[in-house]
């Protein structure tokens, strides 16, 4: 019941927040609902911890990673929607929005979340499909939220972009789903029933169709050459949007591609899917690296950020074995520290108003809990130790250096040019001298509290994984 | 089908491209009536009448309408001339009967031809999403791509699978929806509909 409770609780709350006329009402609906969604999300969690998998008639089941995927999308959705109220607020404040924008916000956020849920859960690839095309559609309004020029443009890029990508993933899921037609087998597919009916599946067309989903849905994922929309979305939606963008839409592209990747396996052996996955990984690594170091606005060093972050873990799942464990953990760090960054860029949106790195002095001594909070997170996410991505990154190259140290040496030479890179602005935005004009002073406790709850969350996860999710992404390991 | 893919690449009207794509969507959706009369499924009929609806008759002409109402004749210029338009398309059109790619044009044998048609107009309308720079183009080439994906599940015989039916009645219906609007947006925020004047995105 309680995947049908999380989508029903998000989808009403959508449809209550177009009806209700008092902003505060809207606010406290979305955080109930994704509180709701949270605690939903945690037994199912458990659930699977225990019996291995959650299914809910015939369209739901939830395996390992999915429970792990639920858990990120509920908990920085969770996190979201909070920090969501008081920066609208902010905003609203600073007649940048209204009552009307902030209703589209909160209705388009909930059928983001809902369209999530419905992707990871969904036991039809069909399903799963039209779910992540849902949160295209519903992030495009989100894009281009503020309506203006540059906000329509990255929106419709974005719209283009993962609409090709999509068709493509679509053309690549009907052509798995031969297999199961040569049985004469109609009506829905599920992914049990395509693994199946893999022994009939033409390792030319398994191939083909592996390239399709692989091109399809990393764009989505926003893997290198795909990752065009990625800077440009990030950087004109919402902070708190970016922070899903980054932290939950992109563990669930992957998830997809990762189901896809195991029906290859079973058609033709491992080989291709992770020379494949290696090539994109590598590739997304060195892009990002190159592009870092003249990046001008601290929004899209994010989203480079996040194409590196895709990279490692396509390399993870690329290298296999022990390293499947550590792309799951560095998947899991990577959402939660996105969450940091986005909301602490939030807060110097709100106090500088620009993204401009060059526009940003002296940030330490303007906003110093958000200065401290935002420089936690780029140690964290460049992989700085002891933190838990530090020792992701590690295990991942450790695996690659036995299995294949060229590109293990590259992704590591790459990986210290984009914490050079990332380190080269942090010094200019946070230790330079701060303008005479500026006022001293955070615009909130609401604005630091969410980005430090999930700060807590990753050292603590750095440190000590609950027997729970421990035996979660050991599942991962043996079924990926 | 794979004419009017041909035609959009060549057409200088956007009137006359949005036709052809009315013309498109309806081959297919004679196709899918085909298949509706050898297996009386319902569901079949139904992607029948919501691609006559939405795609043969509502899509061009919210198209048209656009293009009368901001005086959008003329469709703007291409990345490439139209000599080496022709040549890609010949060329996209043989990768497609390539021998390489043959085991997707041997999903149903008796088929061949037509599946190697629909893969090359799946090639093709990707090369018209890219090589025009007029935002009505890039939608209409994104809709042919949809429609050369349709046709290639119902000549690989796929048609009956009810979740791509849906997938494709999901399809349809909202991205339609959704990139008219924006379409509508782009014009209200930069008076045309020629993409490459979108430059504010330099950094």
């Amino acid at each position: 019941m309680e995947i049908i409770l999380i989508i029903t609780t998000l989808i009403i709350t959508a449809l209550l927040n177009i009806l209700i006329k008092r902003r505060f009402v809207i606010e406290f609906f979305s955080i109930i609902a994704s509180f709701v969604v949270l605690f939903e999300s945690v037994v199912i969690a458990l659930k699977v911890s225990i019996s291995g998998v959650y299914s809910q008639f015939f369209f739901f089941s939830v395996d390992s990673l999915g429970a792990i995927v639920m858990l990120i999308i509920a908990c920085v959705g969770f996190i979201t929607t909070i920090y969501s109220v008081q920066y609208l607020r902010q905003e609203t404040a600073k007649g940048i929005i209204g009552f009307t924008r902030v209703r589209q916000y909160f209705v388009l956020l909930n059928i983001f979340l809902a369209a999530m849920f419905l992707a990871v859960a969904a036991n039809n690839p069909v399903f799963a499909w039209i779910a992540i095309e849902t949160t295209t559609l519903s992030t495009a309004f989100l894009i281009s939220f503020y309506n203006k020029p540059s906000a329509i443009e990255a929106a419709w890029k974005y719209l283009i972009i993962n609409s090709i990508g999509l068709l493509l993933g679509f053309s690549g899921t009907l052509l798995y789903s031969t297999s199961v037609i040569s049985l004469g087998e109609n009506g829905f597919v599920s992914w049990q029933s395509l693994m199946a009916n893999v022994a009939h599946l033409d390792p030319l067309i398994a191939k083909i169709a592996f390239i399709f989903v692989l091109i399809g849905y990393g764009t989505k994922v926003g893997l290198v050459p795909m990752h065009t929309w990625k800077p440009d979305a990030y950087s004109k939606a919402p902070n708190p949007i970016g922070a899903l963008l980054s932290g939950a839409l992109l563990p669930v592209a992957f998830i997809v591609i990762l189901k896809f990747k195991n029906l290859t396996d079973a058609a033709i052996g491992p080989q291709f899917s992770q020379n494949l996955l290696i090539i994109f990984g590598i590739l997304s690594i060195a892009v990002a690296a190159l592009i870092m170091f003249n990046v001008r606005n601290y929004k899209r060093s994010l989203a480079y950020s996040s194409i590196e972050n895709a990279g490692v873990m396509a390399l993870g799942f690329g290298f296999g074995g022990l390293a499947i464990f550590a792309a799951t953990l560095h998947l899991m760090y990577h959402s939660l520290v996105k969450g940091v960054m986005f909301f602490t860029s939030g807060n110097l949106l709100l106090k500088y108003n620009s993204s401009k790195i060059k526009n940003i002095k002296g940030a330490l001594g303007v906003i110093p809990f958000t200065s401290v909070l935002f420089i936690a997170g780029f140690l964290i996410v460049t992989g700085v130790p002891p933190f838990g991505i530090f020792l992701t990154k590690m295990q991942i190259l450790s695996v690659g250096i036995q299995i294949n140290p060229i590109i293990t040496i590259i992704a590591l030479f790459f990986m210290t040019l984009i914490f050079i890179g990332f380190l080269k602005h942090i010094i200019s935005m946070f230790f330079s001298r701060k303008p005479e004009n500026i006022e001293v002073g955070e615009g909130s406790i609401w604005l630091i509290i969410p980005p430090l709850t999930l700060l807590v969350t990753i050292i603590i996860l750095s440190f000590y994984i609950p027997p729970f999710l421990y035996r979660l992404i050991n599942d991962v390991v043996s079924h990926y | 089908m794979f004419l009017t893919i041909i035609f959009l690449h060549l057409s200088k009207k956007n009137l006359s491209a949005s036709i052809a794509y009315a013309i498109q969507s309806l081959v297919i959706m004679l196709f899918f009536l085909n298949s509706f009369f050898e297996t009386n499924n319902l569901t079949i009929l139904l992607v029948v009448f919501l691609m006559l609806i939405v795609k043969v008759v509502l899509a061009p002409l919210f198209f048209i309408r656009l293009l009368k109402k901001n005086a959008l004749a003329f469709s703007v210029s291409t990345y490439l001339n139209t000599p080496l338009t022709i040549l890609s398309i010949a060329i996209l059109t043989f990768i497609a009967h390539y021998q390489k790619f043959s085991p997707l044009t041997n999903i149903v044998p008796a088929n061949q031809d037509s599946l190697s048609l629909a893969l090359s107009a799946m090639f093709l309308s990707l090369l018209l999403i890219i090589n025009r720079k007029g935002a009505l183009s890039q939608i209409l080439g994104v809709l042919s791509l949809e429609n050369s994906i349709v046709a290639f599940v119902i000549f690989a015989g796929l048609e009956q699978n009810t979740a791509l039916q849906i997938g494709i009645l999901f399809n349809i219906g909202i991205w339609i929806l959704i990139a008219t609007i924006f379409m509508s947006m782009i014009l209200k925020h930069f008076g045309t509909l020629n993409v490459s004047s979108m430059n504010n995105l330099k950094d």
